[in-house]
């Protein structure tokens, strides 16, 4: 069986500017005296997601955990190496993400479902699943930008949790919610990974990690620093006063 | 053999020299019908958004679609009223539909490159957060206001219709039919150029203001207000080479065209009070103009997939 996720020598680097905004003015008036950095985030970074698995991504700001998710998510091109993904993707990267704020509830659902790959007729079958799970029936025409955190959050985890992905992504969202949802989202990822799916997120909750990954990666200056069982992985990672 | 790299991506042309970095054992053309098959795959999100679009502009205000007729009506009545009465244009009968004959297309070509322009750079907080083919934001502003001008075609169509009605002679040509291979023509020229637009506008932020004053210019460079009839008859010793080169601009050609196959040859007045003999429609400048339109096309959709993955990234 191949694995829903294959990782090989993976590098980003961005360039960062320091002539401020971005226009053609700016471009002509720097252009002798801009300043271009570039920024090595990820320097080869291997690893693989096997169907059926959930890997907890640890590490500190800045080590590149987001950046991977987004590769993967393929929001960004690699600068060089390669990502294999068999299945299809669920990103749930950052709180709202994807969500425009002045669309309703409803209207977001659909954008965001149809950017996840559903069909508009897949679509319209599970909105009232999706709003039930999300507990939003009350607010679901008015525009996201007036939901608090917790409500885009659950609205968030709601749409990818019903696309029927075979692979989730998620960016440290589950500790957003209240306690009550944050089960009902554990119920939910054991019934994801009951029928197969493969999950790989990012937490800073160590409880978390030990509840529902197989396995722990800690990445450390856009390197793997180490790989293996949850408990070793972190105790290590804590131990390097990260 | 040592090799130059020169890297211009951070120069006035960020992006469109940009090496290619993934997969370069690919041929050319594989690459582009890879882009294209995924951008059917989204097909879903383009509809989406073009309804999208189109809900907002239509049922956001209780007169609806009337309501976005009435920038072109309003229009076509100060310009009939202004060069009706103080102008040559005078004498022309119903000139108000010779102006809306030219002028919706142009608003559908000013309105879809704005649009589109503002389209990538609205949509970056989504744009970095998920994958979809990013072409469909610039395609899905051309798509709506195509719709829209098909709609204000329509209404202008009811128009004539009332003008039968009312005075007995129904001003609208046969060649009606034809005006479909002037539409798929515009349409490869507002899409080339939207592409362009939009993803130049991503990184530079002025882009779209120099774009909304050379439509601006564009629109008196245009046949809308006036006839090529009169372009002909320039005062000058090389009028008609004049009129060639005027005729290469698309849109001149597009807006002379969607003239003379909807609406019968109209009487235009000469400088001296006589009236200027009707030219017929010209399909070979319609054709320099398809040929040039398809090459924006293609340069467009070129230079959009070079610059695409750069959005996310803009400096």
């Amino acid at each position: 069986m191949k694995p829903a996720i294959e990782i090989r020598d993976l590098h980003k680097h961005f360039d960062l500017s320091h002539s401020g905004v971005a226009s053609i003015k700016t471009a002509l008036l720097w252009f002798r005296k801009r300043r271009i950095e570039r920024l090595e985030v990820l320097r080869g970074v291997t690893f693989t997601l096997n169907q059926g698995e959930t890997v907890a991504l640890v590490g500190r700001n800045g080590a590149g955990k987001s950046t991977l998710l987004s590769l993967i998510a393929r929001v960004y091109k690699p600068s060089s190496g390669t990502i294999e993904v068999n299945g299809r993707v669920a990103p749930l990267l950052e709180l709202g993400a994807g969500f425009h704020p002045d669309l309703t509830g409803l209207e977001n659902i659909q954008f965001n479902g149809v950017i996840l790959g559903l069909t508009r007729k897949e679509l319209a079958k599970r909105v009232d699943r999706i709003v039930a799970f999300a507990e939003l029936e009350n607010h679901i025409d008015t525009p996201v930008r007036t939901y608090s955190s917790g409500m885009m959050a659950r609205l968030g985890f709601a749409i990818a949790a019903h696309v029927d992905a075979d692979i989730m992504i998620v960016d440290e969202v589950l500790a957003v919610g209240d306690f009550a949802f944050e089960e009902k989202c554990y119920a939910k990822i054991e019934e994801f990974r009951a029928n197969g799916g493969s999950i790989l997120f990012v937490s800073h909750n160590f409880e978390s990690i030990y509840r529902v990954a197989d396995r722990c990666i800690w990445m450390r200056n856009g390197v793997v620093a180490m790989e293996g069982d949850p408990h070793q992985v972190v105790s290590a990672y804590r131990e390097a006063g990260e | 053999m040592p090799s130059l790299t020169l890297d211009f991506r951070h120069g006035l042309f960020i992006g469109i020299f940009a090496p290619e970095n993934q997969v370069v054992n690919r041929r050319y053309s594989d690459r582009m019908r890879k882009e294209l098959r995924e951008l059917w795959r989204f097909r879903e999100l383009l509809f989406t958004l073009v309804e999208r679009e189109l809900r907002i502009r239509y049922k956001n205000s209780s007169l609806g679609f009337a309501w976005s007729l009435l920038n072109p009506l309003i229009t076509a009545l100060v310009m009939t009223t202004v060069f009706g009465l103080f102008m040559q244009q005078g004498g022309i009968k119903s000139y108000g539909l010779y102006v809306l004959a030219g002028y919706l297309p142009y608003l559908f070509f000013q309105f879809a490159i704005m649009d589109s322009a503002q389209s990538i750079y609205n949509a970056l907080p989504i744009v970095k957060k998920v994958y979809f083919p990013r072409e469909i934001l610039p395609l899905a502003a051309v798509l709506s206001n195509f719709i829209h001008f098909l709609l204000a075609l329509g209404a202008l169509v009811v128009i004539c219709v009332g003008v039968w009605a009312a005075y007995g002679d129904l001003p609208l040509k046969r060649t009606i039919v034809f005006v479909p291979i002037l539409m798929i023509i515009q349409l490869a020229l507002v899409t080339g150029l939207s592409l362009m637009v939009s993803a130049l506008n991503t990184f530079y932020e002025d882009v779209k203001y120099i774009v909304s004053v050379l439509l601006y210019l564009l629109f008196f460079l245009s046949p809308v207000l006036y006839f090529s009839e009169q372009v002909r008859d320039a005062p000058t010793a090389n009028s008609g080479l004049l009129f060639n080169i005027y005729h290469l601009n698309p849109m001149a050609a597009l807006c002379t065209g969607y003239k003379k196959l909807l609406l019968d040859n109209a009487a235009v007045p000469d400088r001296k009070g006589g009236t200027l003999v009707p030219l017929e429609m010209n399909w070979s400048q319609v054709g320099v103009a398809a040929l040039f339109s398809l090459a924006v096309l293609w340069i467009g959709y070129v230079m959009f997939n070079r610059m695409k993955w750069r959005f996310v990234e803009r400096p």
